[in-house]
């Protein structure tokens, strides 16, 4: 029976050496005690002896190969003419666990075309990339090879030349900076304005003042109202575009800039749509006071879906607001002059054309 | 020396001299004559009675530990002390010593008032003191490692100086003086153990706590041995005799000063019964002196420390209450400049590339020694690390007792000493037994006092799939990351490990736990295509020690590991890239604490997921910091982390193989993500 010759251990905490060399030949005759090869580990090395007496079968190692302690050197056999035992079976290796029947890469794209995976035709057994671009070819759903969604690499910044001081944004001013590159990146933004009559807003504000007995005309509440009341009517108005696909929002939160102090936010009134008009006048005063003071709960500084800017305060004639993180539509109402003033929206082109912003704006331009 | 004749010295800013004369360093000199002795004593007592008087009238900054009764006892070693390069070392009944030490009342004063004018501007208060070579802290014991390290420094550079570390007959329960006081004798340092036995620990007698004999405990380690009274007659001059044959024979004794402590531990924590109390104080030993002066005299020197004492009050009341400006966050010292290049071991492991940094710094740097159990030659440590450094480098690689506790103060102690040890401790997991020499002690002295330096590396081998079970196989970053002013690195195969180690003995002064995973060990040094990621301008060490990324810049999912964790996650990417046709990026910090945030903001924010993979027992951990991490900076995408659960390493590897996460558990983790 062959006599297996173990990769000694030479260090207590290696479990790993290198074969140097074999002093002896397949088929030479060799006595126990007698040096048959080298191993190696860092800066020590050890001669390997052979256990008993016989005939050099084979090896299993090679000279300059790492091999694991305990594993197989060579074979001696009682006669030069005696087989290798074969290799025992591999154990099964449990941390390999079969392939899943999707690939990840497959995953996420069912996932953005919204296809389910059983309508795919796996290839070689797996729904691979290939087998959902076929699908989304064959079913016209996109080009093969569609463009990521998200620019996800971001090459670094050069810094300025010119020495200066990097000062770290605040929360609000970070929130400014990721508004304006969802802009950028994410929208396909456009803006259209038309010219209307601006008194019969005024007149309107001043009457409702006059029914509730406020201090002042609530003019720029009751046209955030009207948004809210024309979005009911037009879902795509309060809407955004996830994965190829429209996604109209089941509330109306509407968002409504306020400049407090050197800061910027967008107070949202959340399910504006289940209030009536002095409900909503009084929601939106609670959000904006509290704004002004900077104590925005997180429910209202986030989660816009439909936005209003007005930039009268400074005598703006005309403005062109950036389009809030996933909506498609934000109110733009400026100071009025010679008796007319503008009313504008930028809009996201994925989900709004031309024609729509239009009808929007005009039921817009007018109380009722 | 001091006499009755001339007894003024010139502290003018009080407007009230000093009542006593000072050396070119600033410390006091106290004669040995009972009219300067008893002078010297009434004011540290006094002292102690007008900080009593402060905390009753709530102006005490947390608690005090007073020394009355114990006098002469905290005096005579510290006065005999006459060469610029001894230490004290004290604990937290330590006013005797720093008065002895430094002559500076106002400063202990305003200190223990937590007021701007403070000896340590208020960081430190009644118990961690540090002026000159005094330095006191509040753990039992925890300085005498530091103690037998500086003891070492002075002899390495043929210094007269010696260190005295004072404790109290409580510590004599504290493990690690024993490690402390083996280590002197094996070293044969010049440090003298003072122990000052009241009796009494807290409010626990120490003969309800002390087994055996306090003297003989010293003899057993071969320390010289002295055991004198304070209450008796020529003790000032037996304990300068003492200091004096430390000093001339060169080699570590112990000194037991038998004493009586007439108050309290704190305050209000004398139990004592009335009869006891009032032996005591018939034996005190300020009373004995006061016996043998004229009354006229008594009272005159008593006049003269009240009228000074009223003074440093007065003063140390106007000052205002300390305060940060601006608030430190964080206790960091900046890289230093300069740097030894070490080269790269051609076709070299983990392990070459370890030891030729260790021959490089020692070579180019006579500052550097290595510390450690078996690290001589022919064994060479444990993972061989160490190998031919020994016999190359004779008195600089020290194998030492197995100590982990008293290594680490020693390497603190040489530290502070200006030297740069790298101390080996034999498997990451004994690190616990480091653990208040690095928490309590080498990140505190330099976050509270500007002047204290501890450029302190600790080694350690770690992890597991060795299949060495539940105390030889952790991963216990997790534990080190959170301590303030530890720098945890833990580098990988595709760092430059050597540079990187070398870089943190000699250019990063800040105490560093330096991480290295055995199956690291034999692992082929090559950064392959990893590229360097730039560092952020606010992390500290993030360029020093930085970290790396590779693979796609569109990436479908983002690894982070580092260590141990890096070849496995680098199999598991190869499986989700030729598998799963999954976009992957791994990236791999090797500084772990002080965290690069903003290094790894820049390079993770916008990733669209992302899974931190460690081997250690990751909850609390560095995982769990970075997804905070994250989260703070609104990351809006998909987290995830994987670690080891929360029971202990099994030995055998089938168990252990279950129990780590392998590249199977990521591949997995990475599915569940999508």
């Amino acid at each position: 029976m062959a006599t297996p010759i173990h990769v000694p251990r030479i260090n207590n905490n290696d479990d790993e050496v290198k074969v140097l060399a074999f002093d002896v030949k397949p088929g030479e005759r060799v006595s126990a005690g007698q040096i048959v090869g080298q191993v190696e580990t860092d800066k020590a090395v050890l001669d390997v002896t052979a256990p008993v007496d016989g005939y050099v079968l084979g090896f299993v190692a090679q000279p300059d190969e790492i091999a694991q302690v305990g594993s197989v050197m060579l074979w001696l056999g009682a006669s030069a003419s005696e087989p290798i035992p074969e290799a025992g079976a591999p154990t099964p290796d449990s941390s390999t666990a079969g392939p899943s029947p999707v690939t990840g890469k497959a995953k996420l794209l069912l996932a953005r075309y919204g296809v389910k995976s059983d309508a795919v035709t796996p290839i070689d057994g797996r729904i691979t990339v290939e087998a959902v671009e076929r699908y989304l070819a064959t079913h016209g759903l996109a080009a093969a090879a569609p463009a990521p969604v998200v620019a996800v690499s971001r090459p670094a910044e050069p810094r300025p030349e010119v020495p200066g001081t990097a000062v770290a944004l605040s929360r609000e001013e970070k929130g400014m900076a990721a508004t304006v590159v969802w802009h950028r990146d994410c929208a396909v933004p456009g803006y259209i304005e038309i010219d209307y009559d601006p008194a019969p807003w005024a007149e309107y504000a001043r009457a409702f003042q006059e029914e509730k007995g406020l201090l002042m005309p609530p003019l720029l509440p009751l046209m955030a109202w009207r948004l809210v009341e024309v979005a009911r009517t037009m879902p795509r108005i309060n809407a955004t575009f996830v994965e190829q696909q429209r996604y109209e929002y089941g509330a109306v939160n509407l968002g409504f800039t306020i400049q407090a102090g050197e800061s910027l936010y967008l107070a949202v009134v959340r399910e504006a749509e289940v209030l009536d008009a002095g409900g909503f006048v009084n929601a939106l005063g609670d959000v904006l006071r509290r704004a002004a003071s900077h104590q925005l709960r997180e429910s209202e500084a986030s989660g816009a879906t439909i936005g209003f800017s007005s930039m009268e305060r400074w005598k703006v004639t005309r403005h062109i607001p950036v389009l809030p993180p996933h909506t498609a539509f934000m109110l733009a109402h400026a100071a009025a002059r010679n008796g007319r003033a503008v009313l504008g929206a930028s809009y996201d082109h994925r989900v709004l054309n031309g024609g729509q912003v239009v009808a929007a704006l005009k039921k817009l331009s007018s109380p009722t | 020396m001091m006499s009755d004749a001339s007894p003024m010295a010139a502290d003018s800013a009080n407007g009230v001299p000093a009542p006593f004369l000072s050396d070119a360093s600033g410390k006091p000199r106290i004669g040995t004559d009972p009219a300067s002795l008893f002078a010297f004593a009434t004011l540290i007592r006094d002292t102690e009675k007008l900080i009593l008087d402060l905390f009753s009238r709530g102006l005490v900054s947390g608690t005090t530990h007073t020394c009355l009764g114990q006098e002469l006892c905290q005096m005579a070693v510290v006065r005999a002390l006459d060469h610029p390069d001894d230490h004290v070392l004290s604990n937290h009944r330590n006013h005797g010593h720093f008065l002895s030490y430094s002559g500076d009342f106002h400063g202990l004063v305003a200190e223990i008032m937590g007021r701007r004018d403070g000896v340590c501007g208020g960081y430190g208060g009644s118990q961690h003191l540090a002026y000159r070579h005094f330095h006191s802290n509040g753990v039992q014991a925890g300085m005498t490692g530091i103690g037998v390290g500086l003891a070492a420094a002075l002899k390495a550079r043929d210094s007269r100086g010696i260190v005295v570390t004072v404790i109290g007959d409580g510590t004599l329960g504290e493990g690690l003086l024993y490690e402390s006081m083996n280590l002197a004798s094996v070293w044969q340092v010049p440090v003298l153990f003072v122990v000052e036995h009241n009796g009494i620990a807290q409010t626990t007698y120490t003969r309800d706590t002390l087994g055996g004999d306090i003297v003989a405990r010293g003899a057993a380690f071969g320390l010289d041995t002295w055991r004198v009274s304070d209450r008796e007659a020529g003790f000032i001059d037996a304990a300068a005799a003492v200091v004096a044959q430390v000093r001339e024979r060169r080699r570590p004794g112990m000194l037991v000063i038998d004493t009586g402590r007439l108050g309290p531990h704190s305050k209000g924590d004398d139990l004592r019964d009335p009869g006891e109390r009032a032996a005591l104080a018939a034996a005190d030993p300020l009373a004995a002196l006061a016996a043998c002066l004229p009354a006229d005299e008594v009272a005159a020197i008593r006049a003269s420390c009240a009228a000074y004492l009223q003074a440093v009050e007065r003063r140390a009341l106007a000052s205002p209450a300390a305060n940060f400006d601006p608030l430190p966050e964080h206790s960091f010292r900046p890289a230093q400049a300069g740097q030894v290049e070490i080269p790269e071991v051609a076709d070299g492991n983990v392990r070459a590339a370890l030891n030729s940094a260790l021959h490089g710094l020692l070579a180019a740097a006579p500052e550097t020694l290595l510390i450690g159990e078996d690290l001589h030659d022919p064994y060479g440590g444990a993972f061989k690390v160490s190998a031919g450094l020994s016999t190359k480098f004779p008195g600089r690689v020290i194998s030492t007792p197995i100590s982990e506790a008293g290594i680490t103060g020693a390497g603190i102690g040489l530290a502070m000493a200006g030297r740069r040890p790298i101390v080996e401790i034999m498997f990451a997991d004994f690190l616990s037994l480091c653990l208040d020499q690095l928490y309590n002690h080498a990140v505190k002295f330099p976050g509270m006092f500007p002047e204290a330096t501890v450029p302190l590396v600790v080694r350690a081998p770690c992890g597991g799939r060795r299949g060495y079970g539940p105390t030889h196989s952790q991963s216990p970053e997790n534990l080190f990351v959170s301590v303030p002013g530890l720098t945890v690195l833990y580098p990988s195969h595709r760092h430059r490990v050597g540079q990187l180690l070398a870089d943190a003995v000699l250019r990063w002064s800040n105490p560093t736990l330096f991480l290295e995973h055995k199956l690291l060990y034999g692992e082929k040094c090559d950064t392959a295509d990893y590229e360097i990621l730039p560092a952020g301008d606010d992390d500290l060490g993030a360029a020093l020690f930085p970290t790396l990324r590779r693979g796609s810049a569109a990436p479908d999912v983002t690894l982070l590991a580092y260590g141990g964790m890096l070849p496995v996650a680098e199999r598991a990417a190869k499986i989700l890239e030729t598998q799963e046709e999954l976009a992957v990026e791994i990236v791999a910090p090797a500084l772990l604490a002080p965290l690069p945030r903003q290094t790894l903001l820049q390079a993770l924010l916008d990733r669209p997921r992302i899974l931190v993979v460690e081997e250690a027992h990751h909850h609390f951990g560095v995982s769990a910091e970075i997804l905070a991490l994250l989260a703070e900076s609104a990351y809006s995408g998909a987290l995830a982390r994987l670690g080891t659960l929360p029971v202990p390493i099994a030995s055998a590897r089938s168990l252990e193989s279950a129990q780590l996460p392998d590249e199977a558990a990521i591949v997995a983790a990475v599915i569940d993500l999508l």
